[in-house]
């Protein structure tokens, strides 16, 4: 495999973290523009962990994801209260003040003679793990589809679960989903931890495959796309965000004419199927129709 | 079975309930008449503990409700079908009757539960596996009635039921809110549709401007009366 | 539909984290590089001539016979305007190496000069390609996102 389509393969992989992470928010019901901040945080954790601290990848990428939870626990808490607009502009505020943290935040120590570190708006270079532990580029684009075939399952699981059922409960009418005795902020914050770890290992994946990060990668722009890979792909499976990943990252980079037109492209087929297919193209109708045709008649599973 | 007293509800300085009193009978249907603004659904949603009260006292069977959260509420055993969000929508019939047995953990008795309400709506059988948001109205009311059954509650709160209904559905319904009764659930039923509601309920209560203002059973004041009062309420009528 | 119990979040999390423990290699000491770079316009107004000076971090000798590829992404819009490498040609000069970059905007790029052979490295420099102009983007001067 050429190392362009092992590099456009990556970022779709990495990409598909904080789109999922974004998606399994609008699963519960919630608009975010701010899940690009704990894809900074796993990010700026990770690449910590592994180029200063001399962790292995496993650990800073746990680590990444650790920090992503507990920072969106705390942003959680007092956003619980917000709904639609108020919680989009919350995340989104959030989310601008994390990056503009990370201008201001220097971090450096020496380690063979180089300085190593976030640098402010210079951003953080050198998070060397892959070459300094000779992973290929394609091993390393394995080790992303590995942990994204993990969460996927793991969505798949969440699902069919209990707690996949709470969540869109939570989604569908927040009210109605108390009515029935559902502990609505206990869930929210929930998901709003496992989004925040998802993004996290995300950012940790990004900043070791392009071993450089700076503010400037984590602005309103990611933020907007995580979000709209949901709505495109539709929000039925979690394949529906991957989908609207492959669709904006895989179609557009591959042709490359279209490459300069892709805010257009992009823009437009938001708005279009926001109006034809508003909760995207794999739906909930589309997935339950799918899932009633594979039961065959069958009797259900109850 | 539930008794309220002196309830105070309030948006900001705005109060919705004025220091409401009243009382639900075990075993049979009490209804709640008014206009629109009245405060009705302020009371529903203050019992279920979605709207916290000012002041004032919710007791089901001497258990102090205020302050509970609708979880804990909805274990003590009150269940309330809401105005205008019956159903999750992209949720099928079935997972929307085992969204209500949320809390239960006899796995066995749920199932038991759910074939019971398949029997009793039959239509709701028919369309188990279908989106709830694609049934009809009707058809939606009777899911969201299933679905409050399905926490086994000791009293049903019901919102308006007829909202939105074509006149022959709100009879079905009606009967088969006469017809839960009969098989011994507690009911307390808000509903602008006096006519409907005066023949099916034991009791009732007029509600106007956050304040109760009658007490008593159909009969005990014409039905033009009432119906005036709960359309209009008496200020503007008077 | 099943309900599982509500250790299921907790139960999904962990094969997450658990099985990239093993994936660690020991790390080992290596040459690093060192590398300054230079663009400028060439033919249309996306394309630009770079050439790369390659050195040992260490001893400051020019580091020859590297196979060199250049990509580069736009930080501010990540994962996607991925430019597809192109292979650098190494000059009479030692450890001087020649590439042509067509980009698809004008704004900041990050330049990742690959390199592979006797070292594997990755050196990131981030430049500012404004028609004519190609500079180093330096700390305050006030970052742009793109050239739209």
């Amino acid at each position: 495999m050429d190392e362009y389509l092992v590099g456009v393969l990556s970022n779709v992989g990495v990409i598909s973290f904080v789109a999922l992470s974004a998606y399994l928010l609008l699963l519960t019901g919630e608009i975010t523009f701010g899940q690009q901040a704990f894809f900074a945080i796993g990010a700026y954790a990770a690449g910590i962990a592994t180029a200063m601290w001399g962790w292995t990848l496993a650990a800073g990428l746990g680590f990444g994801a650790l920090a992503g939870a507990l920072s969106a626990t705390i942003v959680g808490v007092p956003t619980l209260r917000l709904h639609g607009l108020y919680f989009a502009i919350a995340t989104l505020a959030f989310a601008e003040m994390v990056r503009i943290l990370f201008e201001m935040f220097r971090y450096q120590i020496e380690i063979d003679g180089e300085w190593v570190g976030p640098n402010g708006a210079d951003g953080f270079r050198d998070i060397r793990y892959i070459f300094e532990n000779d992973i290929s580029g394609m091993e390393f684009m394995l080790i992303i589809y590995g942990l994204l075939t993990v969460i996927l399952a793991g969505f798949m699981l969440l699902e069919r679960s209990r707690l996949g059922v709470i969540f869109r409960m939570i989604g569908e009418d927040e009210v109605l989903a108390g009515l029935q005795g559902v502990s609505v902020a206990r869930y929210r914050i929930l998901a709003a931890a496992i989004a925040g770890a998802l993004a996290g290992i995300g950012g940790g994946l990004y900043a070791h495959l392009t071993t450089y990060i700076e503010p400037r990668i984590f602005d309103v722009m990611l933020g907007v796309h995580s979000l709209a890979y949901g709505l495109i792909g539709g929000l039925g499976t979690a394949l529906g965000p991957i989908l609207g990943v492959l669709i904006d990252i895989g179609l557009l980079e591959s042709i490359r004419a279209l490459s300069g037109y892709r805010m257009i492209i992009f823009g437009g087929l938001v708005a279009l199927l926001l109006i034809v297919r508003p909760r995207g193209l794999l739906d909930e109708r589309l997935v339950h129709r799918i899932g009633v045709a594979l039961r065959g008649g069958r009797k259900m599973r109850v | 079975m539930l008794d309220i007293s002196d309830l105070v509800t309030a948006y900001g300085k705005i109060e919705a309930l004025k220091g409401v009193s009243l009382h639900v009978e075990s075993g049979r249907i009490t209804c709640l008449l008014g206009p629109n603004g009245a405060g009705k659904t302020t009371l529903m949603m203050s019992i279920a503990g979605i709207l916290q009260p000012r002041r004032g006292s919710i007791r089901l069977e001497g258990d102090e409700l205020l302050g509970l959260s609708p979880a804990r509420i909805v274990a003590k055993g009150v269940a309330l079908v809401p105005e205008n969000r019956l159903v999750f929508p992209q949720m099928s019939v079935q997972e929307n009757l085992y969204a209500g047995a949320y809390q239960r953990a006899d796995k066995a008795a749920v199932e038991a539960d759910i074939e019971r309400m398949y029997g009793r709506f039959p239509r709701l059988k028919e369309r188990r596996e279908q989106l709830a948001g694609t049934l009809s109205g009707g058809e939606q009311q009777m899911l969201a009635v299933a679905r409050a059954l399905m926490s086994r509650p000791r009293v049903l709160l019901m919102d308006e039921p007829s909202l939105g209904l074509a006149p022959m559905i709100v009879a079905e319904i009606f009967s088969i809110i006469a017809e839960l009764n009969r098989d011994g659930t507690t009911i307390f039923l808000v509903e602008q549709n006096a006519h409907m509601a005066l023949q099916v309920a034991h009791q009732f209560f007029l509600m106007e401007q956050g304040r109760i203002t009658f007490k008593g059973t159909p009969g005990q004041l014409a039905e033009d009366e009432v119906i005036q009062r709960a359309y209009l309420g008496a200020r503007r009528a008077g | 539909m099943k309900y599982q119990s509500k250790a299921t979040a907790v139960r999904w999390l962990m094969p997450v984290l658990l099985p990239a423990v093993f994936l660690a290699h020991p790390a080992f000491a290596q040459v690093r590089a060192k590398a300054d770079v230079t663009c400028r316009q060439a033919g249309g107004p996306l394309e630009y001539d770079c050439i790369v000076k390659l050195i040992n971090a260490r001893s400051s000798e020019p580091l020859s016979g590297v196979s060199l590829t250049i990509g580069a992404d736009m930080p501010s819009m990540p994962g996607v305007h991925h430019l597809r490498p192109a292979v650098a040609i190494e000059d009479q000069e030692r450890g001087t190496y020649r590439a042509k970059l067509v980009l698809d905007m004008h704004g900041d790029w990050a330049l990742q000069l690959n390199l592979s052979g006797p070292l594997r490295d990755r050196i990131v420099k981030v430049l500012r390609f404004e028609g004519g102009e190609v500079g180093e983007v330096k700390a305050g001067q006030g970052r742009k996102a793109h050239g739209h």
